[in-house]
C-alpha cells in the first residue's frame, strides 16, 4: 500500500467514525429509567434463585436415589421417580405462600396498575388447609367454593388479581381445583375489568387463559380497534400492556392480558395464531 | 449490611445515569432503532445490576457492560434487526451525495448509514461500531465480542469495505464526510 493510499484509507476510517457519530446523534436519549432497571434486575435475580432452587431439588433427588440403591436389600432404586418426586414440605409446595407471576402493568391516572396471578399449592391435610385459609384471608382473597378450610384439601387455588395504586388488589378470575384443566387450540376464557377503581375505565382491562400453544390473542374493543397480546418475557419501557405469559406453577395453559384505549371497552377476544 | 446495600444501589444508579447517553448511542448504532436501543440498554443494565457487587468493584466496569451488551445484542436483536431495517421500499442504499448543510440531506446520510449498518452481518456491525464509534482498541473490541483480535480485524475490515462500497456513503466519505 502506498503512502497516499494509506492516508486515504485512514481518512476514510476517520470519516466513517464521524458518520457514525452523526448517526448516533439521531437517537433520543431520554431520562435513564433507573427504577425500572433496578426492578428488572431484582426480578432477574429472583428468577435466578428460582432456577437455583429447582436445580438443588433435582440434585437432592438424585442423591437420595443413589443412597437408596446403595442400601443393603434396597432393591432397584428408581432414580427417575425420585428426581421427579414433588417436594414434600408445605412451604416448598407453596401452600402458605403462593407463586406469583406479574402479567402486566402500566399507569392509569398517574398511579401504577398491575395484574398478577398467584398459584397456591394443594394442602394435604386439615392443618395445612387451616394455615392456607388464614394466609389467603390475610391477603384479602377468598377461594372459590370453599366455605371452610377443609374444602381446600387436595386442591390448588389460583387467583388473577388486579391492583391500582396503593389499594389492595382485587381478585378477578379465580378457582380452586383438584387439577389444572388443559387448554388446547383456540380455547380461551377471559374476564373484562377496570384499570382503576372508577367506572370510566370499566372494560379496558381483559385478563384471560389460553392454550400453551397460542401465539397471539386479539382483543376487540367496542370502538372497532384491537389489541394484540403475544408471548412475552420480562418487562420493558415499551410494553403495550398486552401480553401472553407463562405463569409459575400454573399448568396446562398460559395467561394473557389486553388493555384497551380510553373511551371504549371490551367486546371480544380470540386466539388468532 | 443494609447501609452497604444502599451504598451499592446508589453507586449503581450514578453509574447508570452517567453511562446512559453513551450506551443509548452505541445501542442505537447496533440496533438501528430507538425502541430496540432502549430495550437493549435496559436489559443490559438489568444484568449489570444483578452482578453489580462484583462489577462495581472491578477495575473496568465499562468492559463488562460492553460485553453484556454485545452478548445481548447477538442473542436478541440480530434476527429482528434484519427484518426491521431491511429496506422495504425501492430506495435501496443508493443516495446522491447531499449538499453540506442541508438538513434533509443530513437525515438521508444518517438513514443511509443506519441502513448500511443493518446490511452488515451482526459481527461485522459490532466490530465497526466498537472500533469506530466506541473507539476501542482491537484488543478491547475482541474482549467485548468474546473473540480473537484477528477476528475483530477481519470483521471490521470487511464491514468498512462494505460500507465504502455503498455509493452514497462512498461519495460522502470521499468528500470528507459530514463535519
Amino acid at each position: 500500500m502506498s503512502a497516499d493510499q494509506n492516508r486515504n484509507h485512514d481518512m476514510s476510517q476517520t470519516d466513517i467514525a464521524l458518520l457514525l457519530a452523526d448517526a448516533a446523534d439521531e437517537v433520543e436519549i431520554g431520562i435513564a429509567p433507573v427504577q425500572a432497571v433496578i426492578r428488572g434486575g431484582r426480578r432477574r435475580r429472583a428468577r435466578r434463585w428460582a432456577v437455583a432452587t429447582v436445580t438443588a431439588l433435582v440434585v437432592a433427588g438424585s442423591t437420595g436415589a443413589l443412597a437408596v440403591t446403595g442400601l443393603p436389600g434396597g432393591g432397584h432404586g428408581d432414580r427417575q421417580t425420585n428426581v421427579a418426586k414433588p417436594p414434600a414440605s408445605a412451604e416448598a409446595r407453596h401452600v402458605y405462600e403462593p407463586q406469583r407471576t406479574e402479567l402486566a402493568r402500566g399507569t392509569y391516572k398517574g398511579k401504577e396498575w398491575h395484574v398478577t396471578v398467584q398459584v397456591w399449592g394443594a394442602p394435604r391435610n386439615e392443618a395445612e388447609a387451616d394455615r392456607q385459609f388464614d394466609a389467603m384471608a390475610e391477603l384479602g382473597i377468598e377461594p372459590a367454593d370453599a366455605r371452610k378450610p377443609a374444602d381446600l384439601i387436595g386442591k390448588i387455588s389460583y387467583f388473577a388479581t388486579r391492583g391500582w395504586g396503593e389499594n389492595r388488589p382485587q381478585q378477578v378470575m379465580f378457582n380452586t381445583v383438584e387439577k389444572f384443566e388443559k387448554y388446547s387450540g383456540t380455547d380461551l376464557e377471559a374476564a373484562a375489568t377496570r384499570l382503576g377503581y372508577g367506572g370510566e375505565s370499566s372494560g379496558r382491562l381483559v385478563i384471560g387463559i389460553v392454550a400453551k400453544t397460542a401465539r397471539q390473542v386479539t382483543c376487540h374493543w367496542k370502538d372497532g380497534t384491537t389489541a394484540v397480546a403475544e408471548p412475552t418475557e420480562g418487562f420493558s419501557a415499551h410494553d403495550t400492556g398486552s401480553a401472553i405469559r407463562v405463569v409459575d406453577g400454573f399448568q396446562g395453559a398460559n395467561w394473557f392480558v389486553c388493555t384497551g384505549p380510553a373511551g371504549t371497552s371490551y367486546a371480544s377476544a380470540e386466539v388468532t395464531k | 449490611m443494609g447501609d452497604r446495600k444502599q451504598a451499592r444501589n446508589e453507586e449503581f444508579q450514578s453509574f447508570m445515569v452517567g453511562r446512559w447517553p453513551r450506551l443509548m448511542r452505541t445501542a442505537f448504532l447496533l440496533t438501528g432503532e430507538q425502541h430496540a436501543a432502549e430495550d437493549l440498554v435496559q436489559s443490559t443494565l438489568e444484568q449489570v445490576y444483578v452482578a453489580w457487587r462484583r462489577v462495581g468493584s472491578a477495575d473496568d466496569p465499562e468492559a463488562y457492560v460492553r460485553r453484556v451488551m454485545i452478548n445481548a445484542h447477538a442473542r436478541k436483536h440480530r434476527r429482528r434487526l434484519k427484518e426491521f431495517l431491511a429496506p422495504r421500499d425501492d430506495s435501496g442504499l443508493v443516495h446522491e451525495a447531499p449538499d453540506t448543510g442541508d438538513r434533509i440531506a443530513q437525515a438521508d446520510d444518517r438513514s443511509a448509514l443506519l441502513k448500511a449498518l443493518a446490511q452488515l452481518p451482526a459481527r461485522q456491525r459490532e466490530a465497526v461500531v466498537l472500533r469506530y464509534w466506541e473507539d476501542l482498541t482491537e484488543t478491547q473490541t475482541a474482549e467485548a465480542m468474546g473473540c480473537s483480535v484477528g477476528t475483530v480485524k477481519s470483521n471490521a475490515a470487511k464491514g468498512i469495505a462494505k460500507l465504502r462500497a455503498i455509493p452514497g456513503l462512498a461519495e460522502m466519505v470521499t468528500q470528507g464526510g459530514r463535519k
